[in-house]
């Protein structure tokens, strides 16, 4: 009963004030839009980092028309040459069915293409024992038969580490300007409910309410601002991602650069989560801030 | 049961310290009605809100139903009020309830049950004379009826006692009567009333106890008394 009773309380607060929620709304969702913007930046160079610290080293792709004994040979040769650590084979079809499951939800850039009619190449991924060598050992696997291209992986890691945390101050930054802003925001637009009912405060302290029965009305509204603020951003973001993601991938594809991004569905509960706690954190320290002065009876 | 011992109250504004209440001495008993007299700025208003909590006394002990109240923490001071029912001359109604809501959201504020809320509100509305005006809204009530409204209020958790803060002041003489009786009626229930006022006519017709206070200081408390000494 108390507790649908402060529930429904928030609501109606929500609503009393259209304009003023309305603004603190469409502000909050642009801070946290222009912070989700950093974010996923940043998790996508995370996500890079990662793929390939797993398989630092560099990527052999293989002539087509090699034959399984070359193959076969080529990795003996690799073998050979001094620093090498492993070498993994990875069939066309495998490159393919990987690419093919990661992007299932982005289905139409694959369209046409097939286990028979594959765009990718067979590949030895080899993996070093000292990451500064890689340039000795590249020119040496270069001189090798049946070597179409060898694609370097440790050199794009030192940029990507770089862009990492770049984007790690970046985000930081705005998340500290976005919670500030925000927190301001919320509390403002609820000291305007809160003054349009100091009557029925003031009221509710003589008859006895305790300070957190007065308060949690109003926290619920500043909770309530957050999370809606917090969902629609979500949803602008998910599409818009999906759409962006799908037009790298279609132009990879079709350039045969080898990208790897996150696909939504992977980061959509770090997202929500990430979103929630800061709408609900967020729209309750507002809602404290601005009662303080209004308790003090 | 309230009782002042060696009461004083100091107002700081700015370097000047003003002296509201000066060493004030008094026991109101449970069941009591007294009346609390003087013009305004005699300390009046001070001694009614340091018996609400809402200010603390700079020197002396107030003691309500037994407890020493003067250190209560700020986080009791919802239950010590929930012992007592209030209501002042602007009867401080909400405007977009009606009379029935405005009674028994003091219930839900106290964490009543739906069902009591249901029991008590209209027993209450039947005690103030307001039964048939449960759907109302303050606005389209007299100043009588809107005091009595924030009578019901006041007194449908049950308190061991009322204070009314010059309750009549906005009322017309035969109204304010009305009220006047109404609290009376109230006190018979057994509910200790505290009526703060300057309205001599009523305060002389009821022969109640009278603490009349001055310049902050208590300069008489008559058993059965009029606004002046001389009856």
């Amino acid at each position: 009963m108390k507790f649908s009773y402060l529930i429904g309380e928030g609501f109606k607060n929500v609503f009393k004030n259209k304009k003023s929620t309305g603004a603190s709304l469409m502000i909050m969702c642009a801070t946290m839009m222009i912070f989700g913007l950093f974010f996923l930046i940043g998790q996508n160079v995370n996500y890079m980092l990662r793929e390939i610290e797993s398989e630092q080293g560099m990527q052999v792709f293989i002539k087509k028309e090699a034959t399984e004994i070359e193959i076969e040979k080529l990795k003996q040769d690799i073998q050979k040459i001094e620093y090498v650590s492993t070498t993994k084979y990875v069939s066309k079809e495998e490159a393919f069915n990987i690419v093919k499951e990661r992007y299932s939800e982005y289905g139409r850039f694959l369209e046409g293409y097939d286990i028979d009619r594959n765009p990718f190449k067979a590949s030895y991924v080899v993996t070093l024992t000292d990451l500064s060598k890689s340039e000795e050992v590249r020119t040496q696997i270069e001189k090798l038969d049946s070597v179409n291209n060898i694609e370097m992986r440790d050199k794009t890691i030192n940029a990507l580490v770089t862009i990492a945390n770049g984007v790690r101050w970046i985000s930081f930054g705005i998340l500290v300007i976005l919670i500030f802003i925000s927190i301001f925001i919320i509390s403002n637009t609820i000291k305007l409910t809160v003054h349009a009912r100091r009557k029925e405060i003031s009221i509710m302290k003589y008859v006895g309410a305790t300070n957190s029965f007065i308060r949690w009305p109003f926290i619920v509204e500043g909770i309530i601002i957050g999370v809606v603020a917090a969902m629609i951003s979500i949803l602008i973001l998910g599409v818009s991602y999906n759409i962006i993601i799908g037009k790298i991938m279609e132009s990879s594809i079709t350039n045969m650069i080898s990208i790897t991004l996150l696909p939504f569905s992977e980061i959509v509960e770090l997202v929500i989560v990430v979103y929630l706690g800061l709408g609900i954190g967020i729209g309750s320290i507002g809602s404290i801030i601005s009662m303080r002065k209004y308790l003090e009876v | 049961m309230i009782e002042f011992r060696n009461v004083s109250k100091t107002y700081t504004a700015g370097k000047e310290n003003v002296e509201a209440v000066h060493n004030a001495n008094f026991t109101i008993e449970k069941g009591e009605f007294a009346f609390l007299v003087g013009t305004s700025g005699s300390g009046k208003s001070t001694l009614i809100k340091m018996i609400l909590k809402e200010e603390n006394p700079t020197e002396g002990n107030i003691i309500i139903n037994g407890k020493d109240t003067t250190y209560l923490k700020q986080k009791r001071v919802p239950y010590l009020r929930r012992s007592m029912g209030v209501v002042f001359q602007d009867f401080r109604l909400l405007p977009d309830k009606t009379v029935y809501e405005n009674v028994a959201f003091a219930m839900y504020i106290v964490n009543a049950t739906p069902k009591h809320i249901r029991r008590q509100v209209p027993m209450v509305l039947s005690l103030v004379g307001l039964s048939g005006k449960a759907k109302m809204y303050p606005n389209e009530l007299s100043g009588g009826e809107q005091q009595r409204v924030a009578l019901a209020r006041a007194l449908v958790n049950n308190p061991s006692m009322l204070i009314a803060d010059e309750p009549t002041g906005n009322l017309d003489p035969e109204t304010a009567w009305d009220i006047m009786t109404l609290l009376n009626d109230i006190n018979m229930r057994g509910t200790t009333v505290v009526v703060a006022t300057h309205a001599k006519d009523i305060v002389d017709r009821m022969k109640k106890r009278v603490i009349h206070i001055d310049k902050g200081i208590i300069d008489r408390d008559d058993k059965k008394g009029g606004y002046n000494s001389e009856i």
